[in-house]
């Protein structure tokens, strides 16, 4: 199989999963940004899935004001009428697109979800039918190590999870429990903890901001199923590098 | 090490140099002209305000001279003492030492100075007391020529020293000269230190970098050491030990069995013996180089023996490798990595940091829940796509090729409609209004429209086959009645668009009141009573509905709001309004509503609105039991703006100023 994990940058910040989002049957790119941007998904991306150009609301902050994967796309009740018939026509059928109108509008930010589990922020409203029967997935209400920003907090894909790096292991076993994927708890960006702003990942693939050290890349990929790596990696020949690189 | 440790330092100027920096500073930085019958006091303090400018300048350039300059004992160890061994700590320490009495001389000459300044009582006196005072300082600056050359040296032999971490990861190279350390440091990293067939080529520490396991490893290539005792050995050897004392690092001897390098074996091991209490407490590794000549297998029962000793006695690594070949080279790097790595995590699981980051090195695997199997959604696309590679000539042409041909960013518009999946490629470009005739396009998007379209036409077809409109059908068999029907379809038309065009009335026009209508039958001869009774009946009745609706409305809004977000939010107004509006064309249209109610906005539930209302009426009965008045009332702060009543009114300022 082959798997790519790779570094990109916008307007010289390593803040890929604020510009972009990405899913298993589409991309969402942030209009206005370079064209540099947009190819280095393009590269990877191209003939596999659309990479769409999008803004919401006006805004280029796409990716922290979606949640989706493969079955839907929520947006926010910001979207205008012209963005959601861009997206609509842009998107393949199969993909059921929402506008949802909450007071946690911020999708990104308060949805983790993969194909099949979503986390929402405990304080969502009586919306959670709806991101059921959009997504199609199991819906619970929890917080990442006591953070309610689920969607900053955490990565996830149908392969792995990546956590922010304070989470206990209690957490860790929960939250793993939740999303029956593996999950490790790590870092982007050289040690930022906001995961969700550093990266964006799929079952495939995943994009990381250009400070992210070869140690995070690791993890990453490790986490991910990337490049033919496997979580158990960490526990076992990464254990070193990783100690001597963090302690 | 200069770079992260030691501060890039200024450039020392030599004596002369300095002079002239500073007395042309005070030439250019303080006034210049000055005359005789000037006020004395004035004269004094020119003077004055000169020697103190000079002793100023001094004193802040070699203050900075002397921070700049490290401290060698607040220093990393290691850097500490290779500045020792490379610049001699006493001379450096007195070269700064002498700077620092300087600056301490020409401050009491500066003091003496402006003191006697004070007792001058001419311009020429007072101009010879500047010029002593300016003279002796610069005489006292003269003599520190030979610090200040030192400190120059030093300085840009500092700049050029390598930037050695004494904290990373470290693999510390070290043997005999010659014996092919160099050449393994140009093979495992890419220094490219010069490698030369005689002892000492290299004269200094190197430093390269190696990437192993996910992480940046330092190497640091030694000059070569000869066996002797410390006191005997030179600047060249001794940069080796310092390494070797104070880097926490993996230590690789280096041996070259085959005696090329002109060392016997036996001096090697020797060697090995006297600098051994250096390796305490460090994973080392003994690496037999050159073994393209002779290995360890073909060596004379002796020297075997020797060797054998060290191996056995000492907790040490055997590797055999040859620069020339390439063979085992990596395998000396691998094991020196792994040996440095494991000792490092050995002393880290001792620390307390260690718990910080367990967290981090643990994979959390699910329980699992139920047996909903979650597979993971590769494409398999994915598996057969070539990978994107820059030289491919066939390559993806990507945006940003695109962009760079049709003339480079701020040029090229990008056609964010081109990848649309529609049903036609050609309705991509399509153009579709915003609003249109008022409404927004959006509002009237109906997703089933096509489904509806084609379930009337089959209707349609159905009707028409079981002969639905056959017994209707009208047969226009002549020329005149066909102008007939065109003429009435005609009339009909012009009725309608003429009524279109009909100057309104308001909707009150025509209305008459019961009273006047019964003042009318009267006079007309008939009897209203039955009207009016039956009236009234009707005005009771047409209350209570209009009372009825309006409680019904209330629920409506706090029941709809719920629904309507449950809808899909690109759905028609399709909501039969029970309150209707009238056009000015006098026809009765549904009434809008707003998509959600605004009172409600923001509030989970009409509960939460309803005591939200609450608050805010408590909140303001105080108040209104005192009558006081709130921000939404009218008030004027003041009633004659002084600005614009004041002062004189020229042309044109009357109702602006």
């Amino acid at each position: 199989m082959r798997e790519i994990s790779i570094g990109a940058q916008f307007e010289n910040g390593g803040e890929v999963g604020v510009f972009a989002k990405l899913m298993h049957s589409y991309c969402l790119v942030a209009l206005g940004g370079s064209a540099n941007f947009y190819s280095t998904f393009e590269s990877e991306l191209g003939d596999v899935i659309p990479i769409v150009h999008i803004t919401i609301g006006g805004t280029r902050i796409v990716g922290r004001l979606t949640a989706g994967n493969r079955y839907g796309l929520l947006v926010p009740a910001s979207t205008t009428d012209q963005e959601l018939q861009h997206i609509r026509n842009a998107l393949p059928d199969s993909v059921a697109i929402q506008r949802v109108e909450q007071r946690l509008s911020v999708f990104g930010n308060v949805i983790a979800c993969n194909d099949y589990v979503a986390l929402v922020h405990p304080d969502t409203d009586h919306e959670t039918e709806i991101i059921a029967d959009v997504l199609k997935v199991q819906v619970f209400r929890q917080t990442v190590a006591d953070n309610v920003l689920v969607g900053s907090y955490c990565v996830i894909t149908n392969q792995g999870n990546l956590v922010q790096p304070k989470t206990s292991f209690q957490a860790q076993d929960e939250l793993s429990s939740l999303f029956q994927v593996p999950l490790v708890a790590g870092s982007v960006n050289r040690g930022s903890d906001v995961l969700g702003a550093g990266l964006v990942a799929n079952d495939w693939c995943a994009f990381t901001g250009y400070e992210t050290t070869a140690t995070e890349i690791s993890v990453i990929e490790a986490t991910f199923k990337l490049e033919g790596q496997e979580p158990t990696a960490i526990v076992q020949e990464m254990r070193d590098a990783l100690i001597d690189n963090m302690a | 090490m200069s770079a992260r440790s030691i501060k890039a330092i200024a450039p020392v100027p030599t004596a002369a140099d300095f002079l002239d920096i500073v007395l042309s500073k005070t030439q250019r930085k303080t006034p210049t002209v000055i005359h005789k019958n000037f006020k004395i006091s004035r004269i004094r303090n020119f003077y004055m305000r000169k020697v103190k400018f000079t002793q100023d300048s001094f004193d802040e350039k070699l203050g900075a001279i002397l921070t700049e300059f490290p401290i060698l004992d607040n220093l990393h160890p290691f850097l500490s003492s290779l500045l020792n061994v490379l610049y001699d700590k006493n001379h450096y320490k007195l070269a700064l030492g002498q700077l620092n009495t300087a600056r301490h001389l020409i401050d009491q000459v500066a003091k003496d100075y402006v003191r006697l300044l004070k007792f001058g009582d001419s311009l020429y006196r007072c101009k010879q007391l500047k010029r002593a005072a300016l003279g002796r300082m610069a005489t006292i600056m003269r003599r520190q020529k030979d610090p200040l050359a030192y400190l120059e040296q030093v300085r840009q032999h500092i700049s050029r020293l390598p930037a050695i971490d004494p904290n990373t990861r470290t693999l510390l190279i070290c043997g005999y000269p010659n014996v092919g350390k160099s050449s393994f440091m140009n093979k495992v990293t890419r220094a490219d230190v010069d490698v030369q067939p005689y002892a000492f080529t290299t004269k200094s520490l190197f430093v390269g970098h190696l990437d192993y396991k996910y992480l940046r490893w330092q190497v640091i290539d030694t000059p070569g050491v000869l066996d002797h005792p410390l006191e005997d050995m030179n600047t060249i050897e001794m940069q080796s030990i310092t390494a070797l004392a104070h880097l926490r690092s993996c230590v690789l001897y280096f041996m070259d069995l085959s005696e090329q390098c002109g060392y016997t074996v036996e001096a090697q091991c020797k060697l090995f013996h006297s600098i051994k209490p250096l390796f305490a407490n460090k994973p080392t590794i003994l690496v037999i180089n050159k073994i393209d000549v002779t290995r360890l297998e073909d060596l004379s029962p002796e020297n075997r023996a020797l060797v054998d000793e060290i191996i056995t006695k000492e907790d040490v690594k055997v590797v055999q490798a040859s620069c020339y070949t390439e063979e085992g080279v990596m395998d000396v790097k691998h094991t020196a990595c792994d040996a440095l790595l494991a000792h490092r995590v050995e002393n880290k699981l001792k620390g307390s940091k260690i718990n910080t980051v367990l967290n981090r090195i643990h994979v959390a695997q699910p329980k699992a829940r139920d047996d909903i199997v979650r597979e993971p959604f590769i494409p398999d696309i994915v598996k057969r796509r070539k990978k994107y590679d820059k030289t491919d000539p066939d390559r993806r042409k990507l945006e940003r090729d695109i962009e760079a041909e049709e003339g480079g960013a701020g040029v090229y518009n990008l056609n964010i409609k081109k990848n649309y999946l529609l049903e036609e490629p050609a309705w991509k470009d399509d153009i579709i209004p915003e609003i249109m005739d008022g409404h927004n396009i959006a509002d009237f998007i109906d997703p089933d429209i096509v489904e509806k379209l084609e379930a009337l036409e089959r209707e349609e077809e159905k009707l028409e086959a079981e002969g639905f409109y056959d017994s209707e059908e009208e047969i226009v068999d002549s020329e005149e009645e066909r102008y007939e029907a065109e003429t009435q379809l005609a009339q009909e038309q012009k009725k309608r668009s003429q009524q279109r065009r009909k100057v309104m009335l308001p909707r009150t026009a025509g209305l008459r009141t019961l009273s006047e209508m019964s003042e009318r039958l009267t006079a007309a001869g008939y009897d209203p009573s039955r009207i009016q009774a039956r009236a009234e009946i009707l005005a009771k009745a047409q209350g209570a509905k209009r009372k009825r609706a309006e409680d019904m409305d209330v629920e409506m809004a706090e029941g709809e709001w719920v629904d309507e977000n449950g809808d899909d939010a690109m759905d028609v107004d399709e909501g039969q309004s029970s309150k209707r509006g009238k056009t000015n064309g006098g026809s009765v249209v549904a009434k809008r509503h707003p998509a959600t109610n605004r009172q409600l906005a923001g509030m989970r539930n009409s509960e939460q609105a309803l005591k939200a209302v609450k608050l805010r009426n408590l909140g303001q009965r105080e108040r209104n039991r005192l009558a006081k008045a709130g921000e939404s009332d009218r008030a004027i702060k003041t009633k004659m703006p002084k600005h614009l009543f004041a002062g004189k009114r020229k042309a044109g300022k009357t109702d602006r100023r």
